[in-house]
């Protein structure tokens, strides 16, 4: 057992009681044989019908359902490594949500505005989310760093107003899309078939670019943190800004660099939803992606690898959610499983105490024979 | 004109209460060093139990039963942040995120998607003397609750300011150690801060389901407890200052519901977005002239370590 695993204990134990939480939870309201259906439909919908599929060999009935979760995954590894990021700095992103919502709107606004090539377009767009993400979070950092102000109340602040502004005026307003042909859609202009990201498999699944997208961004965040030295002294004015000052490192500006990528993650996440999926902006950004992000990071210790398997494993329970929807469950369920697990990881020290003390046991059984 | 604002009055005390009790929850457990960002959570069990018991039991029990609930959300917060030293913002959060996704499980397993079967709500108290009186008139027709509301700030900052316990609490917030040397223990005000603020949002909550609609929606709170935290931050952490953001922030709902109703003109001028997000912009303006360490408690968000110096 290495130290990794050790390391990422507390948070599969938690994963798994709150899996055996939830399905107690249908089971008592509902049965015990609806809740084993409803988590068995739950996998089927994340990663395809298995068994038919080994009798049949069809690879769609696979391909569709897991490009599914590899659309969730990818805004879930997205949001994740936001908040994660800024966690190494020491900084508690709760605005991950905000940042996504601008960041969405830029990227629909460049998709719709703007005509170029594909190989153009589609970085243009991505680049124009993460900027306007980075910007949103920077007032957060500036406040922080010149006026005190914790990041925690002034992202919560900046949550609201980007949502209040962006939903309630922008997209309803000046951005709103032309109605054409009598019926009108919500939300903003659809963008051009340039800037949709590429599906990969074709039409069997809606598996397109913004899951390799996301795992390259893994790739980089993980690389900048452990294999440069701006990550270096990131994660040292995170772990202790006086020692880290005292060593010469420009706490503030690191502090204000990992904020600003921090909020570029949440924007491309806002990105990846509507070149990859949406392709405009909707009315709203109709679930809470941003503060899954929290759930995600913490999850997956902060750790770009931790938060990549977390976002999986729950893209995929998400992306099944809606299978259970037949049973009468609530497509948000698995909400609730991760909901849960945040809960559980939150107390950490509970799970190392109880780990310490078994394995604690033996060896003070041992002393006294000795 | 005098009409409108009879109508502006009537309805802010209608939808104030419910922000007034949230804050007032905000702002009992932050002033003892205990960050509350699961106050929409605390909200939301508040509501959806509050409308649960009420289908069973008179409203004014079920009331009860939603702030016991909102507490019962607050305890897991308190166990982990008291007791484990867990960091408050996490398990605030988790709190939202539990409350958020177990309400709409529970709501579609217990009853139908969208909200809890209609229940009794509040009666509502007719006032003698002013009830024919013009403007004054708005101030009558509300739930009990409402003049609670009213009167709950000044109470809370009596008890802060002119009380040996009130005195405690201020101290845990700002330097646990001192208490700890009085012989006082540090987590019991804590957890009776939090419990104390969780019983408050819960209030909050209930009075969404019980006074303001008449049955838990789905959306329930809908940002209300966000709303809570940033007049908390504009009335810098004091009851009073708490109250008065709360019933401004009140206000400005109201006029904006008003308006999209009777004069959606203006709202063609001021778009709807801008006044929403006036409260959130306003609370960022104040922190970016004063800053905020003159206001907040000086221990916020420090797990109390007894050997830590």
């Amino acid at each position: 057992m290495g130290e990794r695993l050790r390391a990422a204990l507390p948070s599969i134990l938690s994963v798994v009681l709150a899996l055996v939480v939830c399905w107690v939870a249908i089971a008592l309201t509902r049965d015990v044989k609806v809740a084993g259906e409803a988590y068995l439909q739950m996998l089927y919908g994340g990663i395809g019908q298995v068994p038919k599929f080994l009798e049949t060999g069809s690879g769609a009935l696979l391909a569709r359902p897991l490009g599914e979760s590899a659309g969730k995954a990818a805004l879930l590894i997205l949001t994740g490594l936001s908040v994660a990021v800024a966690f190494k700095a020491g900084m508690f992103n709760i605005g991950a949500q905000g940042q996504m919502v601008v960041g969405a709107l830029a990227a629909a606004v460049m998709g719709a505005q703007l005509s170029a090539p594909s190989v153009l377009h589609i970085p243009l767009a991505i680049l124009a989310a993460a900027v306007t993400g980075a910007a949103w979070a920077l007032i957060a950092a500036a406040l922080k760093l010149w006026r005190g102000v914790h990041e925690v109340i002034s992202t919560i602040m900046l949550n609201w107003v980007a949502v209040s502004l962006v939903d309630n005026w922008l997209s309803v307003g000046p951005l709103r899309a032309v109605a054409s042909g009598g019926h009108s859609v919500a939300g903003t202009a659809e963008i051009h078939t340039s800037a949709q990201f590429p599906r990969l498999l074709g039409d069997i699944s809606r598996l397109n670019l913004g899951f390799p997208v996301a795992l390259a961004l893994a790739l980089f965040v993980w690389v900048w943190l452990t294999r440069t030295r701006r990550g270096f002294e990131t994660q040292a004015a995170g772990l202790g800004p006086e020692a880290a000052r005292a060593a010469g490192i420009s706490v503030k500006q690191r502090a204000a660099e990992a904020m600003a990528l921090s909020g570029a993650l949440a924007g491309m996440a806002g990105a990846v939803l509507v070149l990859g999926t949406e392709y405009r902006y909707p009315g709203s950004l109709a679930a809470p992606y941003g503060f899954d992000g929290i759930a995600i990071a913490l999850i997956g210790n902060n750790n770009p690898l931790g938060v990549t398997l977390t976002a999986l494993f729950f893209g995929i329970l998400r992306a099944g959610g809606t299978r259970m929807q037949l049973l009468g469950v609530h497509k948000s369920f698995p909400e609730l499983i991760q909901g849960l697990a945040l809960l559980f990881v939150a107390g950490r020290l509970v799970w190392l105490t109880l780990l310490r003390r078994r394995r604690a046991h033996p060896a003070s059984t041992e002393v006294p024979r000795a | 004109m005098l009409e409108i604002l009879e109508a502006l009055l009537f309805s802010t005390l209608d939808a104030a209460p419910a922000l007034i009790f949230a804050t007032l929850g905000g702002v009992l457990s932050e002033r003892a060093g205990v960050v509350n960002v699961g106050v929409e959570g605390q909200m939301r069990a508040g509501a959806f139990v509050a409308a649960v018991a009420a289908l069973s039991m008179p409203t004014p029990l079920a009331v009860v039963v939603g702030m016991v609930a909102g507490a019962g959300l607050a305890s897991v917060h308190g166990y982990l942040s008291i007791r484990w030293r867990s960091d408050q913002v996490v398990s605030g959060m988790a709190i939202n995120l539990v409350a958020l996704a177990g309400g709409t499980f529970l709501l579609e397993a217990l009853f139908s998607p969208n909200g809890t079967p209609p229940i009794e709500q509040l009666p509502r108290w007719q006032l003698p003397l002013i009830q024919d009186v013009p403007l004054l008139r708005a101030l009558s027709d509300h739930p009990g609750l409402a003049y609670l509301a009213l009167v709950l700030p000044f109470l809370f900052h009596a008890v802060l300011h002119h009380t040996p316990y009130g005195l405690r609490l201020r101290a845990v917030g700002e330097k646990p150690h001192a208490v700890a040397t009085l012989g006082l223990s540090v987590p019991l005000l804590r957890w009776g801060a939090v419990l104390g603020g969780g019983l408050l949002a819960g209030l909050g909550g209930a009075v969404l389901s019980t006074a303001v609609l008449d049955r838990f929606e789905q959306h329930t709170p809908a940002g209300l407890g966000f709303m809570a935290l940033a007049a908390m931050v504009f009335g810098r952490w004091t009851p009073l200052g708490a109250f008065g953001a709360a019933s401004f922030f009140a206000f400005g709902n109201a006029l904006r519901i008003g308006l999209a109703s009777s004069a959606p003109e203006i709202l063609d001028v001021i778009p709807q977005g801008f006044l929403l997000a006036l409260p959130y912009f306003l609370t960022l303006l104040l922190l970016a002239i004063q800053g905020q360490r003159s206001s907040a408690p000086a221990a916020l968000g420090t797990p109390y370590e007894q050997e830590s110096r």
